[in-house]
């Protein structure tokens, strides 16, 4: 089988270009500490108050690291009665925070605005990510997975002090 | 750069046969056809006047917005619709017509045919029945996720337009046999050969969600059920939902790679490469549905990396694709007296409405097939998962290469149905190119969107986090659903006028199908399936084996997380 020349420098530059991509998603991973979700724990979505769901909220648990426990129900994020509903997390700058989040009812979303935190809350998974917050300001909370006739009235608002 | 010198084995082109169909062809094709475009009819109208329940402004003006009033059952009956029910009727009778006109004998059993037909249709009765009977509880939109779970009727519609789907791909493959029986060493005609591919994938991929819709989905509606497995569910959807965008695309290819060149002016570049690039689609296809589940929680990151590389790997075909079909439409232009580097696109039958909505097709392919790689791109779908970025890129290569593709399809095939001539000219060339234009604005102002950080699948005219940006490119994007939907109105003129008002006759013309063996210079070996499907076999177990453990926590033991299904989430 016949590869025409001009054919062969074409899929040379194909070949150069997604080996860029490669590159730049093992640079992501390695230089920036991009971290994609990753099994954490199965947990009975019926039985969430036998697990670490059952207070949610943030914990301080060393300087300026944080744990928010955060339960996703249709169609209210809950992070405990601190943060009331919709609920408000307060962080300082250079914070920075474990999530952790599950779903006690049908598929959400979980993504914070401006940052690379983006994850599928399903139920009977705990979904777990990190994120600093360097940024002074106001980010919402977004449920970006369809979640029934309530979807679009779900989020939450995270403001770094 | 001078332009590409062809290689001395391609051979010249076929005879090709005329375009007056028999009546048996005429019946089949046109069923499927016709049916193909009622299913359009109710799905095209939706995107317009999704765009305009999202846009604050045009709410704002317009506090009812005729025709569906809940904006997610104008989702579910847009997805189900033309992503389902059309694109699968749309498929199949083309493919029949092509693999009929292609091999010059008719398909293997017409009574099969029928059945397989009778089933889709009944399918997309009972599903349309289910949407608009009960839009609070069947608005599970055409992914449709569980916990959440529809009304029986709407799997059963499904159940059975997959029936009938393999009834028709069992119909196609039993005819290329018997003809291979008779020409044991020609090459299957390329068209052919990109269709036995595609069913193929098709088949391969379908197991997916019959499993999901058989033992998870149906017996939790009917309630025998009383658990389910979301992590599960979503996995056997994306084993199926990503192969199904090449079973969409495929055909679009059979029309680029064997029609537009002749339609075009040109001649083919490369036939032997042409046949190259449909068998990575056919291995490379199915193992990567993981890049959709990249924010999923219960799929470790090593296998989410390995199916990163082979989606990667999957856009090699299409890059392959638009060096071939690009020489082809280049030689296309020289022949029409192109002389310069650049003058070739612009000397293009932008005039012919067969063509110009092809070529249209690719322009939006080229945004598409880039904004593919960057979803492909695990630590860049961070950013953009689950955002109106994504709608924006599927509508880019499904909405625009895939359904300009069809549509110029349609332009020829339903003169050729009908037997009279296409109705109006200047409205087919006037759809191509408010569609062309629309959709590039869709894709820009849902791309940008996106990168605001709106969702999509949300009725985002009432969701309070939205941000003025995030405003401002909904309300542009309500702009592009107006154009869209004069496109829209456009075709269905054309397509309404052609059936019932053309008094023209239909053109002396032909089909633009090649009918002779492929290019001697192709392999042989490239038609051996079993080897194919033995490669497919290990590429499944190496990049879905470890997914599968995972999900199924087979660290754990044997466990199948139970739980009892929400029907529908609450209303407000």
């Amino acid at each position: 089988m016949e590869i025409n020349k001009l054919e062969r420098y074409w899929l040379m530059a194909v070949g150069i270009t997604l080996g860029a991509f490669v590159a730049a998603t093992i640079v992501a991973v390695t230089v920036f500490g991009i971290r994609l979700p990753a099994p954490v724990e199965r947990i009975d979505p019926q039985r969430l108050d036998q697990t670490i769901f059952a207070n949610p909220g943030v914990r301080k648990i060393a300087d300026n690291r944080y744990e928010a426990v955060i339960v996703a129900r249709s169609w209210a994020f809950d992070a405990g009665p601190e943060a009331g509903n919709p609920a408000v997390l307060r962080f300082p700058r250079g914070s920075q925070v474990t999530f952790y989040v599950t779903s006690k009812d049908v598929m959400h979303g979980f993504q914070i605005e401006k940052h690379t935190l983006n994850l599928e809350l399903v139920p009977g998974q705990v979904a777990r990510a990190t994120a600093n917050f360097n940024r002074p300001g106001t980010y919402h909370i977004v449920c970006n997975h369809y979640c029934g006739a309530g979807h679009q009235v779900m989020y939450g608002t995270i403001v770094v002090e | 750069m001078a332009s590409i010198t062809y290689p001395q084995s391609a051979e010249a082109p076929a005879t090709p046969g005329t375009l007056k169909l028999v009546q048996r062809e005429r019946a089949m094709i046109g069923a499927h056809i016709i049916t193909a475009l009622i299913a359009l009819l109710f799905g095209i109208f939706m995107g317009p006047f999704q765009t305009f329940h999202r846009s604050p402004t045009f709410v704002q003006y317009f506090p009812t917005i005729p025709v569906f009033t809940f904006y997610y059952q104008a989702v579910t009956v847009h997805g189900v619709m033309n992503a389902l029910f059309f694109t699968t009727f749309f498929i199949v009778g083309f493919c029949y017509f092509v693999t009929e006109r292609s091999l010059q004998r008719p398909i293997k059993s017409v009574p099969m045919g029928w059945a397989a037909f009778a089933s889709m249709a009944l399918g997309l009765v009972l599903m349309l029945f289910t949407i608009l009977t009960s839009p609070q509880q069947s608005a599970v939109l055409y992914t449709f996720y569980p916990p959440m779970i529809a009304p029986a009727l709407f799997y059963i519609g499904l159940v059975l337009l997959a029936l009938g789907s393999w009834l028709a791909s069992a119909n196609i493959f039993l005819t290329y046999r018997d003809w291979k029986r008779e020409h044991r060493n020609e090459r299957v005609p390329l068209a052919v050969f990109a269709i036995l591919v595609n069913f193929i994938v098709w088949c391969v991929a379908t197991v997916g969600v019959a499993l999901e819709i058989v033992f998870m989905l149906l017996p939790a509606s009917l309630g025998i059920l009383k658990v389910t497995d979301p992590q599960l569910a979503r996995t056997l959807f994306w084993f199926f939902g990503h192969p199904l965008v090449y079973f969409w695309l495929l055909p679009a290819y059979v029309s680029w790679y064997t029609m537009l060149p002749r339609q075009a002016g040109g001649k083919l570049f490369s036939e032997p490469l042409a046949r190259v690039a449909f068998v990575m689609f056919l291995l490379f296809a199915v193992p990567v549905g993981v890049h959709h589940q990249f924010s999923d929680p219960g799929i470790s990151a090593s296998s989410k990396g390995v199916q990163t590389l082979l989606t990667l790997v999957v856009s090699i075909p299409s890059f392959m694709t638009a060096f071939n079909v690009g020489a082809a439409l280049e030689n296309a232009a020289r022949n029409r007296g192109a002389k310069t580097l650049f003058d070739w696109p612009f000397k293009q039958k932008w005039n012919d409405p067969v063509v110009a909505a092809q070529l249209a097709g690719m322009l939006l392919f080229v945004a598409g097939g880039f904004s593919g790689l960057i979803n492909a791109s695990a630590q860049l779908n961070a950013t953009i998962h689950n955002t109106s970025w994504v709608p924006a890129h599927f509508h880019q290569t499904l909405g625009g290469a895939v359904m300009l593709t069809y549509i110029g399809i349609l332009y020829w095939l339903l003169p050729a149905i009908r037997g009279r001539a296409l109705f109006s000219k200047r409205a087919a060339l006037a759809q191509v190119f408010t569609w062309l234009i629309g959709m590039t604005l869709f894709g820009l102002a849902m791309g940008e969107a996106g990168l605001q950080g709106v969702p999509r699948r949300a009725l985002t005219s009432q969701a309070p986090y939205l941000t003025p940006a995030g405003a401002f490119w909904m309300d542009v994007t309500a702009i592009s659903g107006v154009i869209l939907l004069i496109s829209s109105i456009l075709l269905f003129v054309n397509v309404i006028g052609t059936l019932f008002f053309s008094r023209q006759p239909m053109p002396e013309g032909e089909v633009p199908i090649e009918t002779v063996s492929g290019d001697r210079s192709s392999p042989l070996w490239l038609e051996r399936w079993g080897i194919w499907l033995g490669v497919i076999g290990v590429l499944l177990l190496i990049a879905y084996g470890p997914v599968v453990a995972e999900v199924l926590d087979f660290q754990e033991g044997w466990n199948i997380m139970r739980f009892i299904p929400t029907s529908n989430a609450p209303m407000p």
